[in-house]
């Protein structure tokens, strides 16, 4: 029996690392440790005012800080029973597109991309102006652009307030806004296809899980009352526990999902298969690439992104400016609020209980990469099990990891190494 | 002639990434960037890794948490010219410091059964552990941090620290106070400015983030709080959000 450990994993989020144990040459057994630092988030918040939950909890990713924070806003404002005004539910959803562009440029483009070129870094491609890096990186910094107007700040945003948001941009802000949107609209077909073009991706089997995603009436969207899963069940949002049955077991430092259905696939590849099941709107693309398909979903879901921020551009510029964009909460209740986003690496579920003084009596967060580190370790296992090249078992290993966009800060935020 | 590249170093402790992420963020400036510095370890950024090459830079993001966290970055230092200690959590523990109410206690409730096999402390500054040359603070940094930093950097120089406080850029941009005139809990001043006073430009009081200045002004900070809505152990943990949890 041999050992190899490959640490750290690189061009991902945070700190991880993969156990590859061999017999006679064979891959045996695939173990995938996330051994970032406790962050202990559902400790921390219990016994604070609701006031204080959404500045702290978009800091459990850096990354997808926008989405955190407004699972946690709409959670709360579920118990406070307030439902916010359009423009501010509009503004909400061009920070949540701008995440999620930002996001995904920057797997596909940052991380991914020097996989192509055999350069250990973007660095290496930005310093000869690579066009395709360029072009990607430009993306990357729209997703930014529209983080930073509507959530008034690129990571952490502070515009998305409980009751609604801080300011809605002005129309003089918008105008142009619409038009470099119509422009990018028009390049990213382009980009997308040089990408596809410059892809070279190790051979894989079939993606590994059930896909699990939130699931809306209205077709495809980053937010959901129900869960959908690949054997074709719909489980309410509030049942999410049940389903998944997270727990916390000595062999991992995350909490494992050990429901039934799973092990679970999240993340664009799992929302484009679901889609395309219940809806036939998006093409399936889980048949291409092994896991490497997810990049492709990715690629499909900015095109998606930015024709969906153009069409609310104009509902925003259509709306009345001078109407409230906040509802003030009238005051502390007690209840219990759910709230499930698809973040860009999959389903993020936010739940918290309040006291009748608003203060935390328990908190639960669900993020993608946890729910991903059961089918990351399988997917090894599948893909590498008849490679001998040990050289090549590093370097694929690492490319499977880093397919899935993990995203350790986030997963870890109740973590510890061992 | 080609100028020699900065080696530098990126290196994650307990926190969200959100600092690092921030220097990629600087998209358009990337490709300059690039052009001056050569990166040598940071597992986010590059895939390579150097477990002996000295850098001339390292810039450390994130609290420290354990005692093999501890062991690392001293090592790190060793192999380091400059460290740069980059945001909340690596300047004061930031929002890591809050273990309610003691870590044990914290650990328990997440881990269970298995939190008897962790070993770990209450998040703290990377000052206490090594040396720190410079601190770029925030919760994220701004963009501007970043490049004001590499760019005094490329001329042979550290950047100024600033020490003047978010009130001073409402003031230049005019814009309505917060505090006095809508009793919202404001830490404006005696928050180090920096970030043109983004949160009280959207009407969001400011939160802190990017650390006190070094005389401020409690008494008085407590005195205008009065009005607020903020009961008294409210405040002092609003204060306390990116100070590092010390006593208030």
């Amino acid at each position: 029996m041999s050992r190899q450990i490959i640490q750290p994993l690189t061009r991902v989020e945070g700190h991880g690392r993969v156990i590859l144990e061999q017999q006679q040459g064979r891959l045996v057994s695939v173990q995938l440790d996330l051994n970032e630092s406790p962050r202990l988030f559902e400790a921390l918040l219990v016994g604070r005012s609701w006031q204080e939950v959404p500045e702290l909890v978009c800091r459990i990713c850096g990354i997808c800080s926008s989405v955190h924070k407004l699972a946690a806003l709409h959670a709360l404002e579920q118990v406070l029973k307030i439902n916010i005004p359009p423009a501010a539910a509009i503004v909400r959803e061009l920070t949540l597109l701008g995440g999620h562009i930002q996001s995904h440029a920057l797997h596909l483009f940052c991380l991914i991309l020097p996989d192509f070129f055999g350069v250990p870094s973007v660095l290496d491609l930005a310093r000869d102006r690579h066009p395709l890096a360029m072009a990607g990186l430009e993306v990357k910094a729209f997703g930014n652009r529209l983080q930073e107007l509507f959530g008034g700040r690129i990571v952490h945003p502070v515009n998305l307030v409980i009751g609604g948001i801080g300011q809605c941009p002005a129309e003089e802000q918008l105008i142009p806004l619409k038009e470099e949107l119509a422009a990018l609209c028009e390049k990213w077909p382009a980009i997308a296809e040089e990408f596809q073009a410059s892809a070279k991706y190790p051979a894989g089997g079939a993606p590994v899980g059930c896909s699990l995603a939130t699931g809306s009436p209205i077709g495809f969207d980053l937010t959901g009352t129900s869960l959908w899963t690949a054997d074709g069940s719909e489980w309410p949002v509030a049942d999410y526990a049940r389903l998944l049955a997270e727990r916390p077991v000595s062999s991992s430092h995350a909490k494992w999902p050990t429901g039934e259905q799973g092990p679970f696939l999240v993340g664009a590849l799992a929302r484009q298969a679901l889609t395309a099941r219940r809806t036939g709107t998006a093409p399936d693309t889980s048949r291409q690439n092994g896991i490497y398909a997810n990049n492709t979903a990715q690629l499909l879901e900015i095109d998606w992104a930015l024709s969906r921020a153009y069409s609310l551009a104009c509902q925003l510029l259509d709306l009345d400016k001078t109407a409230p964009c906040r509802i003030p909460p009238d005051g502390p209740r007690a209840g219990v609020g759910i709230a499930a986003f698809e973040a860009p690496r999959g389903l993020l579920v936010h739940r918290y209980i309040l006291d009748d003084t608003g203060h935390v009596t328990e908190a639960d967060i669900v993020t993608p990469t946890a729910i991903n580190q059961q089918v990351m370790a399988k997917q090894i296992c599948l893909d590498l099990a008849e490679e001998k090249d040990q050289v090549r078992i590093v370097k694929t290993a690492e490319q499977i990891v880093r397919a899935y966009d993990p995203c350790i800060s986030c997963a870890v935020h109740l973590l510890e190494v061992k | 002639m080609i100028p020699k590249l900065l080696k530098i170093g990126v290196v994650h402790f307990a926190g969200c990434s959100g600092c690092q992420l921030m220097l990629l963020n600087c998209e358009a400036e990337l490709a300059i960037l690039a052009q001056r510095v050569d990166c040598v370890d940071a597992s986010m950024i590059t895939s390579a890794t150097c477990e002996e090459t000295p850098f001339d830079l390292l810039l450390v993001e994130g609290s420290i948490t354990s005692p093999s966290e501890q062991q690392h970055l001293q090592k790190l230092r060793l192999r380091c010219r400059h460290l740069v200690a980059v945001g909340a959590c690596a300047l004061t523990g930031g929002i890591n410091r809050f273990d309610a109410p003691t870590r044990e206690t914290a650990c328990t409730h997440v881990y269970g059964p298995v939190a008897d096999q962790i070993e770990t402390f209450s998040p703290q500054p990377v000052a206490n552990f090594v040396a720190v040359d410079a601190c770029i603070p925030g919760c994220p940094p701004e963009h501007s941090d970043f490049l004001d930093f590499f760019g005094a950097l490329s001329c042979g120089v550290w950047p100024t620290q600033r020490d003047a406080p978010v009130c001073m850029e409402c003031r230049t941009r005019e814009l309505r106070c917060l505090l006095e005139e809508d009793h919202l809990p404001c830490l404006g001043p005696i928050t180090i400015g920096g970030c043109a006073a983004r949160c009280p430009a959207l009407g969001i009081p400011c939160e802190g983030c990017r650390g006190e200045v070094s005389e401020a002004n409690r008494d008085e900070l407590c005195h205008l709080m009065a009005k607020t809505h903020l009961s008294k152990s409210e405040l002092k943990r609003r204060i306390q959000r990116f100070t590092g949890g010390e006593n208030v």
